[in-house]
C-alpha cells in the first residue's frame, strides 16, 4: 500500500515537472522530403548536435512523402498557427513559393546581421551558382541546401573496347563515341540513357547559354512567354530525337524514370548514362557490385554553341513568415548552422550533392576526398567553372511544373511517333503560354 | 441576367407543378394542393445548382455546351426535390390505406426518435467530416481556377471546366483507356480466379497451403505491384524479356508500345486482383450443395454442364460482388499500379482518368480542373454500380 503511494507521488512530480523542462525550449519545426535512413538520419544528427550546442532550442525534423505533399501540409499547418519554422521547396517552385506569400527573405530576416548565435552567414562563402538561382530582387531570399547537376557516367569497360583514351565531352564527341562503342562485338544493347526528363532539356539550353522564358528568365519582370521555340529549344529537342532514332538513346517508354535508367547502366545495357550528381553514391556503388567499373565526368554540350555553364538542381529551405521572433531567431541559426563548412562538407560526402561553401570544397580537398572519390568531384567542377548569366542561373516562373512536364510530352512524342520538331514544340509553345497566362492572371499584379 | 433566373425559376416551377398536381389527382388528393406544393418544390429545385453559381452559365458570352450543361444542372435539380416528394406523396397514400397495418410491427423498433440517431452520431460525424463535407467542397473548386497551397487566389470559371472536356481530344482517350483498361481487369480477373479457385478446390494434397499462396498477392500493394513489374517489364535490363529473348529469340518493347503498355497494366492489375476473388469464390464453392451436383451426375450432366447449369448460377452473388469491387479497384485504386508502371505512357496509352486526376491536383494551378475530372469519374463509377444493381435481378441468393 505504501509502496503504491510512493510511486504515485513520484509520477505525480515527474508529471509535473516533465512539461516545464518542455516548455523551457523553444520549439523549431523543419520539415522536408527525405524519408530514406540516409538523409533523414544526417538531418536529425545535425539537428541532435544544435540542440546539444543551443541548448535554448529544440529543432524537431519530419519528413514528408514530396514536394506537394509538404505543400498542402505547410499551408494547412499555416492557417492552424502550427507552422513549422523551415520547410523545403524545389528549385522550379521558388518562384511559387514567392508568390504564395508564406515565406519571409532570409536576408530581410537577418537584417544586416554578419553573425547569428556566433554562427557566421559570410555569403559570400557560398558557390556563386547557388548564390545567383536564389538571390531574388536582390536579396538572398532561401537558403540553398541540397544542390544538384546532371553529369555524364561512363562504363570503362566499353570505353577501352572501343579505343577512346577519355569519357566523350561534347555532343559530336559523344555520337562518335556512340558508333564505336555500338560496332563493338559484345556492343551493349543501346549507347546512352538519361530519364525523359524536362530537367536534361533546360540544363543544355542554360549550356547554350539560352533562357527558358523571356523578361531576363524571368528575373527582371514576371515572364510572360515560354521560349520553346528558340533556335536552342529546337536544337536540343532535334538532336535528343536523332539520337533515339539512331538507336543510341534508350528510353524504356516510361517519363522522369530515374529506376530504369539507372539500372541500364548498373547492369551493363548502355555504355553512358547521364543524370544526377546526387546519384553519384548508387550508381558507382551498383555498378561496382556487377563488376563494372564507373567514371564521372561533366555534362555533354554542342559544340557548335559552346558551354556557359550548367543550372544548380535540387531544393532549397524557406523560412516561415510570421514566426515569433525567438523562433525565427532559433529557425536561422539552425539554417546556418546546417551549411556550416563541416557540415555542408560531411552533406556532400553522404549523398553526392554539391558542397555549396567555397570552405566546404577547400575542406574536402585538404582530406583528399576528391582524390579518393573522384567520382565525387565532377558536380562541383561543373558548377564552379560555369558561367554567370541569366540563363545559367535558373528561369523563374510560376507554372516552370507544368512546363517541364509539357516538354517532356513533346519529347516522347516525337521519338514515339516522329513528326516535325519545329511543330510539336510551337504546340508545346502554346500550352505553356496558355498555363503561364492563366498563373499570371491569379498571381500576376 | 435577372430575367434568365426568374425565367428559369418559373419554368421550373411550371414543370414540378404539373407532376405534382398529376400525382396528386391519381392518389385522390387536391390537385391544387399538389400544384401548388410542386410549383413550390421546382422553384426550389432549380435554384440548388444555379443560385450557388449564380446563374453565370446563361450570360451572354457562354458558349453553347454551357448553356446546356447549366439547363441539365437545372432539370437535376429540379429532379432532386421533385422525385422524393412524388415518392413521399405515394407513401402518404399507402399508410393511409394501410393504416390498421402499420401500428403492429413495432417489435424490435427503436422507441424514441433520438435514439437511433444518437447512436449513429460517431459515424456520421466521422462521415460528414472525412467524407460529405470533402465532397462538397469538390463541387466548389470545380468551378475555380486554383492550385493547392493557393486558396485565397483563384478565379471563377463558372462550369468551363468542365465542358472544356468536350473539346479536349487526350481527355476523349483517357476515357476510352479508362474503359479498356477496367473491363479487361474485371473480365480476365474474375475468369482466371474462378478457373484457379475450382482448381484449389478440389481435394488435393496440401490444399491449404496453396490456397493460403494463391491469396497472397492480394497482400501486396497496387504501389509494390508497380514497381516489380516495372522491373520486369523494363526493355533493356527487365527479367520478362530475358526469357522471351532467351527463348524465343524476341525482345518486346513493353513500356514502349501502347498496347503492350496497356497489356502489361491489366496483367499486374490481374495479378493483384486475383487472389481477393481466389478467396471469394473457394469460399462460395464451398456451399454449392454437394446433393445437386450429384442429383445432377445421376440425370447424366457432364462436368462442363454442371458447371454452367449449377455451379455458375449458385455463385452469382460472389460474381456481382466481386463485378462491383475489381470494377472499383479497375477505376480507382489502380493508380499505383500505373503511377510507378508506366506513368501514364507512352503517348498516353495507359492516362486512365483516376491518374489524370493526380497528374492535375499536382499542377500549380490544376485543382479546379482536377476536381471537374474527379467528379465526372465519380458519376461514371456511380453510373456503372446502377447498372449492376438493376441486373441483380438475375442473381441468385438460393433458397
Amino acid at each position: 500500500m505504501l509502496h503504491t503511494k510512493k510511486l504515485l507521488v513520484m509520477a505525480l512530480a515527474a508529471l509535473a515537472v516533465l512539461p516545464s523542462a518542455a516548455q523551457d525550449k523553444i520549439e523549431i519545426k523543419f520539415w522536408h522530403i527525405f524519408q530514406d535512413d540516409n538523409r533523414l538520419g544526417w538531418s536529425r544528427g545535425v539537428a541532435e548536435e544544435f540542440n546539444k550546442l543551443y541548448p535554448q532550442y529544440n529543432v524537431t525534423v519530419e519528413a514528408f512523402e514530396n514536394y506537394e505533399v509538404l505543400l498542402n501540409a505547410t499551408e494547412q499547418a499555416l492557417e492552424q498557427g502550427t507552422a513549422p519554422a523551415i520547410v523545403q521547396y524545389f528549385e522550379v517552385a521558388t518562384q511559387r513559393a514567392r508568390d504564395l506569400g508564406f515565406f519571409k527573405p532570409v536576408q530581410e530576416a537577418l537584417a544586416g546581421r554578419e553573425e547569428v548565435l556566433g554562427i557566421p552567414v559570410d555569403f559570400e562563402d557560398f558557390i556563386q551558382p547557388v548564390v545567383n538561382y536564389y538571390t531574388l530582387d536582390g536579396q538572398f531570399t532561401s537558403m540553398p541546401w541540397n544542390s544538384s547537376t546532371p553529369i555524364l557516367y561512363t562504363n570503362t569497360a566499353f570505353l577501352e573496347a572501343a579505343g577512346l583514351e577519355k569519357p566523350p565531352a561534347t555532343w559530336q564527341e559523344l555520337e562518335a563515341a556512340c558508333e564505336a562503342v555500338m560496332a563493338l562485338p559484345n556492343a551493349p544493347q543501346f549507347c546512352i540513357t538519361w530519364p525523359n526528363h524536362g530537367w536534361f532539356f533546360e540544363q543544355w539550353l542554360a549550356q547554350q547559354n539560352a533562357e527558358i522564358v523571356n523578361n531576363g528568365n524571368g528575373r527582371q519582370a514576371r515572364a510572360t512567354e515560354v521560349l520553346l521555340t528558340s533556335e536552342n529549344a529546337i536544337n536540343i529537342a532535334s538532336w535528343w530525337k536523332s539520337m533515339y532514332d539512331r538507336g543510341y538513346y534508350y528510353y524504356s517508354g516510361k517519363q522522369r524514370d530515374w529506376t530504369a535508367t539507372e539500372q541500364a547502366i548498373q547492369t551493363g545495357q548502355t555504355a553512358f548514362i547521364i543524370t544526377s550528381s546526387a546519384d553519384a553514391r548508387n550508381i558507382t556503388e551498383a555498378a561496382a557490385a556487377n563488376g563494372i567499373n564507373i567514371v564521372t565526368t561533366r555534362m555533354p554540350f554542342d559544340e557548335k554553341y559552346g558551354w556557359t555553364g550548367n543550372i544548380i538542381g535540387g531544393a532549397s529551405l524557406w523560412l516561415v513568415d510570421g514566426l515569433d521572433p525567438a523562433v525565427e531567431e532559433g529557425a536561422l541559426a539552425f539554417l546556418l548552422f546546417l551549411n556550416n563548412t563541416e557540415n555542408a562538407a560531411s552533406w556532400h560526402q553522404a549523398t553526392g550533392y554539391l558542397p555549396i561553401r567555397q570552405s566546404s570544397v577547400e575542406l574536402l580537398e585538404s582530406q583528399g576526398w576528391f582524390e579518393q572519390n573522384p567520382n565525387f568531384f565532377t558536380a562541383s567542377d561543373q558548377i564552379n567553372n560555369s558561367q554567370v548569366t541569366s540563363a545559367t542561373s535558373g528561369g523563374l516562373f510560376g507554372t516552370f511544373v507544368e512546363t517541364r512536364n509539357l516538354v517532356t510530352q513533346a519529347i516522347e512524342d516525337l521519338m514515339l511517333k516522329g513528326g516535325d520538331v519545329a511543330e510539336r514544340m510551337a504546340a508545346a509553345k502554346a500550352e505553356a503560354d496558355k498555363l503561364l497566362a492563366d498563373y499570371n492572371s491569379l498571381f500576376g499584379e | 441576367m435577372e430575367t434568365t433566373a426568374l425565367l428559369i425559376t418559373m419554368l421550373s416551377a411550371l414543370v414540378g407543378s404539373a407532376v405534382m398536381a398529376r400525382t396528386f389527382a391519381r392518389l385522390g388528393y387536391q390537385p391544387l394542393n399538389g400544384f401548388l406544393l410542386g410549383a413550390l418544390g421546382g422553384a426550389f429545385g432549380a435554384q440548388i445548382f444555379s443560385l450557388p453559381l449564380n446563374y453565370c452559365a446563361f450570360a451572354p458570352e457562354q458558349r453553347a455546351a454551357d448553356v446546356v450543361l447549366g439547363l441539365i444542372l437545372v432539370a437535376v435539380g429540379v429532379a432532386l426535390v421533385i422525385v422524393p416528394m412524388r415518392w413521399l406523396a405515394e407513401r402518404w397514400a399507402k399508410r393511409r390505406e394501410g393504416a390498421l397495418v402499420a401500428g403492429q410491427q413495432s417489435q424490435g423498433v427503436f422507441k424514441g426518435r433520438l435514439t437511433p440517431f444518437l447512436l449513429l452520431a460517431p459515424t456520421l460525424t466521422i462521415l460528414v467530416l472525412f467524407l460529405y463535407y470533402p465532397f462538397i467542397d469538390t463541387f466548389r473548386l470545380s468551378t475555380l481556377l486554383v492550385g493547392r497551397g493557393a486558396a485565397a487566389r483563384s478565379r471563377f470559371l463558372c462550369l468551363q471546366n468542365f465542358t472544356d472536356l468536350l473539346y479536349d481530344p487526350q481527355y476523349h482517350q483517357s476515357v476510352v483507356v479508362t474503359f479498356v483498361i477496367a473491363f479487361a481487369i474485371v473480365f480476365v480477373g474474375i475468369a482466371i480466379s474462378l478457373l484457379i479457385a475450382t482448381l484449389a478446390y478440389q481435394p488435393i494434397k496440401g490444399a491449404n497451403v496453396y490456397r493460403t499462396l494463391l491469396v497472397w498477392p492480394y497482400a501486396v500493394s497496387p504501389v509494390v505491384a508497380g514497381v516489380i513489374f516495372q522491373l520486369m517489364f523494363d526493355p533493356a535490363a527487365g527479367v520478362i524479356n530475358y526469357f522471351t529473348n532467351s527463348l524465343f529469340g524476341v525482345r518486346l518493347d513493353w513500356l514502349k508500345d501502347g498496347t503492350l503498355a496497356t497489356i502489361a497494366v491489366i496483367l499486374t492489375s490481374v495479378w493483384k486482383t486475383v487472389g481477393f476473388n481466389i478467396l471469394f469464390y473457394i469460399a462460395g464453392l464451398q456451399n454449392v450443395p454437394k446433393d445437386l451436383q450429384e442429383a445432377a451426375a445421376v440425370d447424366g450432366a457432364n462436368v462442363v454442364q454442371r458447371f454452367f447449369r449449377i455451379t455458375w448460377p449458385l455463385l452469382s452473388p460472389i460474381t456481382f460482388f466481386l463485378v462491383i469491387t475489381n470494377l472499383t479497384y479497375a477505376f480507382f485504386e489502380i493508380f499505383g499500379t500505373i503511377d510507378y508502371l508506366t506513368a501514364g505512357g507512352p503517348l498516353n496509352a495507359t492516362d486512365v482518368m483516376i491518374y489524370r486526376v493526380y497528374e492535375l491536383q499536382s499542377q500549380t494551378i490544376g485543382l479546379g480542373r482536377a476536381a471537374a475530372e474527379s467528379l465526372v469519374l465519380f458519376l461514371v463509377v456511380i453510373g456503372l454500380t446502377v447498372i449492376q444493381f438493376r441486373n441483380e435481378r438475375r442473381v441468385n441468393y438460393g433458397a
